[in-house]
This record gives C-alpha cells, structure tokens and sequence, in this order.
C-alpha cells in the first residue's frame, strides 16, 4: 500500500511535468499545425542562462524569472525569424527546420556552456517528508514542482477562456482568415503563441532541473514523452495536454515500479497506440472535423 | 462610401478580375450578380484585402485603401461576411459575437449582443454551445450578427444565401434592406441567386470573366430579358 502511494505521487508529479511540456507542443500545434520539436533544446538553453546565473551569485528566483522571459523572447524569435520565412511552404518544411532549431541549440549549450553534466540547485528541501510514522516519497521540492505546473496552468486557461487577448489567440488559431477580417492582428496572436510556448517550456525545463542534473540533452526524454503526452490529449486541447500527462506519468512510474524500470519507454508506446487505435483524434480532441 | 476603381487582380496567369469599376453608396444595396468564376468573389476579396490588387485602386469614403492590411479594415468600418459562413466552429456562439465588436473597446457590447439575440432567437438559447452545433442558416444569421456588431458603414455580403432555405434568405435579406434603410449602411452583395439579390437591391452590376458587362437599376436589370437570359440564367 506505502509503495502504491509512493508511485503515485511520483506519477502525479512526473505527470505533471509531462503536461507542463505538453502544453508547450499544444500552444504552438493550435496556432500553426507544426510540431515544435526545438521546444525542448530551447527549453534546455533557458535553463542553462539561470544555471549562469546561479552560479555568479544571483538567487534561484531570480535566475527562474530570467528562463521563462529568456524562453518567452527565444519563442518568439524563432517563430519570426526561423519558422515564418517557411511557413508558407508545405508543413514538413516547418517541422524539418524545428529539428533544425533543436540541434542547434543543443550544439550552441556545448558550446557555451561545456558539455558535461552539473548539477541545478533546488529551492526547496530533497528529504522525503515523514507524515506520523510513514515515510512519504516525495519532497518538498516535489510539492513545489506540483504547484508551479498547477498555478502555470490556471494562469494560462484563465488567460485563454476569460480574456480578450485569449479569445483572440483562439480565434486566430481555429480560423486565421475569419479572424483577420474580424481585425484580429493573426501575425502578433502566432507570434504570443510562440512565445508563450517558449516560456511555458522554459519553466518545465526548470522544474525537472532542479534539485537534478543538466547536460544539453537532458530535455531529450521530455520531449517524447510530452508529445506523447500531447497526442494522447489530441494535440489541441490543453485539458488533452493535462490528462495526457498525468495518465501517461501515472503508467510509466507504475511500470517502473512494479514490473521493470526498462519497459517505461515500451509502456508509453502501448498506451499511445491503444489510446489511437480507438480514438484516431486523441481523447479531447476540440478540432471539428472539416469536410472538403 | 466605396469607390472601386479599374481593379484587377489575378491568380497566376488568370485574370479574376480584368478592370473591374463600380460605386457603392451609402445607404443602397449593390448587388453584383454573375455566373460562377465570374469573379464575384474575388472581387470581394480584393476590396477587403484578402487578395492583394495588381492594379487598381479601391477608395472608402474617399481614402485609399487598396494596400492597407485586413486586419484594419474593420477598424475603417468596413466588414466583410466570407463566402461559406466564416463562423470560427470551436469557438461558442457568444465568442463568435463577441469577437465582432473586438475592436470597439468602451462600448456596451453586452447590451449590444442582446440586441442580435433579440433579432434572431435560435442563437440565444445556445450562447454557451460551439458554433458548429448550428444549422447553416444560423450560421449564417450568426456571421451577421457578428459583423453588424462591428458597426460597419460598408458590409460586404459573399452569397448569404447559398444552400439556404428560400425562408431563411428571405429573412436575412429584409434584416438587412431594413438595416440599410434606417442606419444608411452601405451594402456589396454579391450573389448567385440573381433572382432574389436584384429583389432587394438598388442597382445591380453584372460581372462576366471578370469584366463588368452591365451597371444598371436593380428594377432595369431583373426586367432586362436579353441580359437575364444572356448572363444570369433565370
């Protein structure tokens, strides 16, 4: 029982970083129909400007608030100048030139940064907390990846269900054309978009680098499991984004747990291929199918 | 109000529309009639900008607008319904609305969105449901909805009335005659369904491959045999 509840708190947790991740993939999906495959390696980059920062003396907040408006600035420059020079061309352009972004900011970490591993600080204590006689596995600084992903999310469905700027990123997104002549300014709602990805994968990259470790590839595993994450969900809906995640941290620490730490990577795949096979558009696909 | 001067405009080597020059005042209903690919749309699409002119020029109210973006024609007061009910599917009926009168900041849009339930009572019990629940003739009451929420002085209307029930077409129609008569809006519309378009509008133009072969009284037009025979076909 001690051990159920273990793995699922960590499930929970993973999971929700997982979504946070997720999310990213599903901002840029709904505003452009392209698979940001950069977003973790722009991630990474972040994490490694507040490792600097860190490391001349600066506080961990200090060097957090420095990732996501660092994330937030490196989204919307790729969006402007890597991606819009392409994006009138067919899809797979787009995609390719994301790889692109992606290896590219890994080699520049190298670069700039050396290519080893250091460790990332944590804000908050790494012991297990003792509830009475029981020793739970999760730490404080577990709870406070927690509640960063959740006050992240409130922020952003607040953002795009009660606002006028949300609506206005909906609205270019689902219906580009329509919302043009509306005098929504589409160029600036893609670009937000992007942004906004980049500081959302900002903070994700943050959060599992502290009290862990770094090297310029240590998002790579995030990003396949965020987008399977991401596709579980249907890939344009954030509550899909969420669900995803946490199922798809849920299973993947239960299997470690029970079965065998080396099938993660099989399990993710099983559920990604059951959860297609009965439901092609994903669970919370919000996209209405359009007929030609 | 819209002044569109020698306009032409093309998709690669074809000309959709060849020097294409027609008034719309305010206060009238300009219907441009034609058979399909006679480049009603287009023509359209190039005054609001969606299409970018080759040559040519379109005034509103006396400025030149033919190179200012989409996204500030609403602003200048023109709106412009797409062919084929631009509603925006995943958003509810309400976000459909309210993204009408986005640019109006300060005004009471609440009140004013009453107002269009009011006119048209199918969208008022289904505010919070997606708009792609809705029939086409709602989706059509809606898209009008949503752009006289803009407050235009100019609405460009792209066959509002195709696939709809003759009951339907008949009520958006009088809404909007109605509309024109007492706020002096100005109406491009473009149809099909000559029949009915000539019916409620002041002149008529009729547009051929792209040229325009007849500006006339809406009245002189719908009884000129040897024209409706030669080009609208009814």
């Amino acid at each position: 029982m001690q051990q159920f509840v273990n793995l699922t708190l960590n499930g929970v947790i993973l999971g929700a970083v997982y979504a946070a991740f997720a999310l990213t993939l599903v901002l840029i999906f709904r505003a452009t129909r392209i698979i940001n495959f950069g977003q973790g390696a722009q991630a990474m980059f972040t994490t490694y400007i507040a490792l600097t920062l860190i490391e001349r003396g600066f506080s961990y907040w200090l060097a957090f608030l420095a990732a996501l408006v660092s994330g937030f600035v490196i989204g919307a420059v790729v969006e402007r100048v890597i991606v819009r020079p392409v994006e009138t061309g067919p899809e797979i352009n787009a995609v390719i030139v994301t790889l692109g972004v992606f290896v590219s900011f890994i080699a520049l970490a190298a670069i700039l940064f050396g290519n080893t591993v250091q460790s990332f600080p944590a804000p908050f204590a790494l012991r297990g907390i003792s509830v009475g006689e029981v020793n739970v596995a999760i730490t404080p600084n577990d709870i406070y990846r927690l509640v960063a992903v959740l006050i992240a999310m409130v922020l952003l469905l607040t953002l795009f269900r009660f606002t006028s700027l949300g609506l206005q990123l909906r609205a270019a997104a689902f219906g580009q054309e329509v919302a043009r002549l509306l005098g929504v300014r589409v160029s600036r709602m893609l670009t937000l978009g992007w942004a906004m990805a980049g500081l959302f994968g900002s903070l994700a990259g943050i959060l599992i680098a502290s009290g862990s470790l770094v090297f310029p590839n240590y998002m790579d595993g995030i990003v396949v499991f965020g987008f399977v994450a991401a596709v579980l969900g249907g890939l344009d809906s954030f509550i899909g984004a969420v669900v995803g995640g946490t199922v798809l941290g849920l299973v993947t620490t239960y299997v470690a747990g029970y079965v065998d730490a080396s099938l993660v990577t099989l399990a993710a795949l099983a559920i990604l291929v059951t959860v297609l096979l009965l439901k092609p558009g994903g669970l919370f696909s919000s996209s209405v199918a359009r007929k030609v | 109000m819209l002044e569109v001067r020698e306009l032409v405009a093309t998709y690669g080597p074809v000309k959709a529309l060849d020097g294409v020059s027609l008034e719309v005042p305010a206060g009238k209903i300009t219907a441009v009639i034609g058979a399909n690919g006679a480049g009603k749309t287009t023509l359209l699409r190039t005054v609001s900008g969606l299409v970018q002119a080759r040559s040519g020029s379109v005034l509103l109210e006396g400025a030149d607008i033919t190179k200012t973006p989409v996204e500030e024609m609403v602003r200048r007061g023109m709106a412009h319904v797409p062919e084929g009910r631009g509603v925006i599917a995943e958003l509810t009926i309400e976000e459909n609305l309210r993204l009408g009168g986005l640019w109006r900041k300060g005004a009471d849009l609440e009140q004013e969105m009453e107002g269009v339930y009011e006119q048209f009572p199918s969208l008022d019990s289904r505010r919070k449901r997606t708009a792609h629940t809705l029939s086409g003739g709602e989706r059509q009451m809606l898209v009008v909805g949503r752009a006289l929420l803009a407050k235009p002085k100019l609405l460009l209307l792209d066959e509002p009335s195709l696939g709809l029930a003759p009951l339907v077409v008949s009520q958006i129609f009088h809404l909007i005659r109605d509309l024109v008569d007492r706020t002096g809006l100005a109406v491009l519309l473009v149809e099909q369904n000559a029949k009915s378009a000539l019916a409620i509008a002041d002149t008529g133009v009729v547009l051929n491959l792209g040229k325009v072969v007849a500006t006339d009284d809406a009245k002189a037009l719908a009884g000129d045999e040897q024209l409706r025979h030669a080009y609208l076909g009814f």
